[in-house]
C-alpha cells in the first residue's frame, strides 16, 4: 500500500465527521459573546525581544557598576569585542526563544536545551580561545563568589523577564522558565564579564559558564512547581464549586 | 478545512470585539477542533468538554494572537494544551497513565456509517499519542507540516518522522485489516 493510499483513506475517514451539536456552538458563541471586548494583541516578537535583552544588558550594567567593572578594564579590544559579541548573539537567541515560548504557536529559534548547550560551549570557546592562564590556584574559592553573583543577578532579570511577558501563554511552562533561566543566567554571565577580573581560563570555564545552566535548572524547576500548583489550585476550586 | 488566510482577518477583528467574527470563527473551526479531540481517544462528551475549555481559553489569551501570523498553529496550539491537562488529569484520576490507549474510551461509529468505511479513531488506535496528533493535525485540520511544527513545538524534521513512522504503522494495520483489498473493492 503506498502513501498516496493511506492518504486517501484517512481523508475519507476525515470527511465522515461527526457534527457538533449546534446548541454546543451556540452555547460558546455565547459565552463569549458575554466578555467580548476589544484587546490589545502584543506587539511583534523583535519588540518584546528587543525588550528582553534591555533588561538583561540592564541588570548585567547595573550590577558591574555596583560591584566595580573591573573585569572589562583590564580587558584587550579584542577580548572585549569577541567576549561581548557571543554574549549579544546568544541573549537574542534566548530573549527570541522565550517570546517564543510565551506566543502559542511561534517558530522556536532554537530547542531550549540546545539554547543552555550552545551558550556554554560557545562562551567555553571563546574563553578557550582568548585566555590561556591554566593555574587553578584557590580555584573553588575564588570560583564561588562568583558563582555567587552571577547567580544573585540572573534573579531580578528572570523576574523582571517574567513581569515583562507576564501577557503571553506559555504552553509548555517548563520550557518557557528554562528559556527565561538560561536569558537570566547570560545576564549573570555578562555582568561576571564586566565585573570579574580573573582571567584564568578553568575558572572562567567553570565558575563563569556555570551560571547558565544553574539557572536555566532554576527557571524551569520553578516554572514547573508554579504550574504544578496552579493546576493543583484550580482543581481544587472546580472541585469546591461543584460540590456547592 | 479553512483557509489560514481567511481566518486571519476574522481573529483580527474578534480581538476588536466583533461578536459575528467570534460566532463565525467558532462555527468555522469547532468542527475541525473537535474532531482533532476525537482522533485523541476521549468520548463524545469529553470531546464536547474540550472544546468548550479551549474557546474559553482562546478568549482568554486572544490577545496572544498577532496579526499576520497563521491562526492555526495558535489555536492548535492552545487546544493541544487544554488536551495534554486533559490527559493528566485523566491518568491521575484512573491512575493508569500507561494504559490510556485503551479502546472503551472510542466512540463508536455514528449510525449510517458503511461498514467497510473506515473509522478515523479506529485507524489512530494503535499509534502513539504524538504521532496520532500529528497525523490529526496533517489529515483532519489539513495542516502544514510547518504549521504542525508551529503547534507542536517542534521541528519540521521531527513532524516528518513522526508522520513518516505513523505511516509505516497505518500500513501494517490496514494490511491487518484487510484495507487494500476493501480499497481494491470500491472505497477509493
Amino acid at each position: 500500500m503506498r502513501d498516496r493510499d493511506i492518504d486517501d483513506i484517512l481523508k475519507q475517514a476525515a470527511q465522515a465527521k461527526q457534527d457538533v451539536d449546534p446548541a454546543l456552538l451556540n452555547r460558546i458563541s455565547m459565552s463569549i459573546g458575554s466578555s467580548l471586548q476589544p484587546v490589545r494583541a502584543l506587539p511583534p516578537a523583535w519588540i518584546l525581544a528587543s525588550g528582553l535583552a534591555l533588561i538583561c544588558g540592564t541588570v548585567a550594567f547595573a550590577g558591574a557598576m555596583l560591584l566595580g567593572p573591573h573585569g572589562v578594564q583590564k580587558m584587550s579590544a579584542v577580548e572585549i569585542g569577541l567576549i561581548f559579541s557571543v554574549l549579544s548573539i546568544f541573549v537574542w537567541l534566548a530573549a527570541m526563544l522565550c517570546v517564543a515560548e510565551a506566543i502559542p504557536g511561534s517558530r522556536r529559534p532554537i530547542a531550549p536545551w540546545l539554547l543552555v548547550a550552545s551558550g556554554c560551549i560557545g562562551l567555553a570557546g571563546a574563553f578557550g580561545l582568548l585566555f590561556h592562564d591554566y593555574r587553578t590556584g584557590r580555584f573553588v574559592s575564588q570560583g564561588l563568589p562568583c558563582l555567587n553573583a552571577g547567580l544573585i543577578h540572573a534573579l531580578p532579570a528572570c523576574l523582571a523577564a517574567w513581569l515583562f511577558l507576564r501577557r503571553g501563554l506559555a504552553v509548555n511552562p517548563v520550557a518557557a522558565g528554562l528559556a527565561k533561566g538560561t536569558l537570566a543566567g547570560l545576564a549573570g554571565v555578562t555582568m561576571l564579564e564586566l565585573h570579574c577580573p580573573n582571567f584564568e581560563t578553568l575558572h572562567l570555564m567553570v565558575w563563569h559558564i556555570a551560571v547558565i545552566p544553574i539557572s536555566g535548572a532554576a527557571g524551569a524547576l520553578a516554572a514547573y512547581l508554579v504550574a504544578h500548583n496552579t493546576r493543583a489550585l484550580s482543581r481544587r476550586q472546580k472541585t469546591r464549586s461543584r460540590s456547592r | 478545512m479553512d483557509s489560514d488566510i481567511d481566518l486571519q482577518p476574522l481573529m483580527a477583528r474578534y480581538q476588536q470585539g466583533d461578536y459575528d467574527a467570534a460566532t463565525a470563527l467558532v462555527n468555522r473551526l469547532s468542527p475541525q477542533l473537535h474532531r482533532f479531540f476525537l482522533a485523541q481517544f476521549v468520548s463524545r462528551s469529553h470531546a464536547d468538554d474540550l472544546l468548550q475549555e479551549t474557546w474559553l481559553r482562546i478568549h482568554e489569551v486572544r490577545h496572544t494572537y498577532r496579526r499576520g501570523q497563521p491562526v492555526l498553529p495558535w489555536l492548535y496550539a492552545i487546544a493541544r494544551n487544554i488536551r495534554v491537562d486533559h490527559y493528566r488529569k485523566a491518568s491521575r484520576a484512573k491512575g493508569r497513565e500507561d494504559r490510556l490507549d485503551e479502546r472503551s474510551d472510542i466512540p463508536e461509529a455514528p449510525p449510517g456509517r458503511s461498514a467497510q468505511t473506515p473509522d478515523l479513531e479506529a485507524l489512530l488506535a494503535d499509534l502513539p499519542v504524538s504521532q496520532r496528533e500529528v497525523i490529526a493535525m496533517l489529515k483532519v485540520s489539513g495542516m502544514s507540516l510547518e504549521e504542525v511544527a508551529r503547534a507542536t513545538s517542534s521541528t519540521v524534521g521531527s513532524v516528518k518522522q513522526k508522520a513518516h513512522r505513523a505511516y509505516d504503522k497505518l500500513r501494517k494495520g490496514l494490511a491487518g485489516m484487510g484495507m487494500a483489498s476493501v480499497r481494491r473493492g470500491g472505497l477509493s
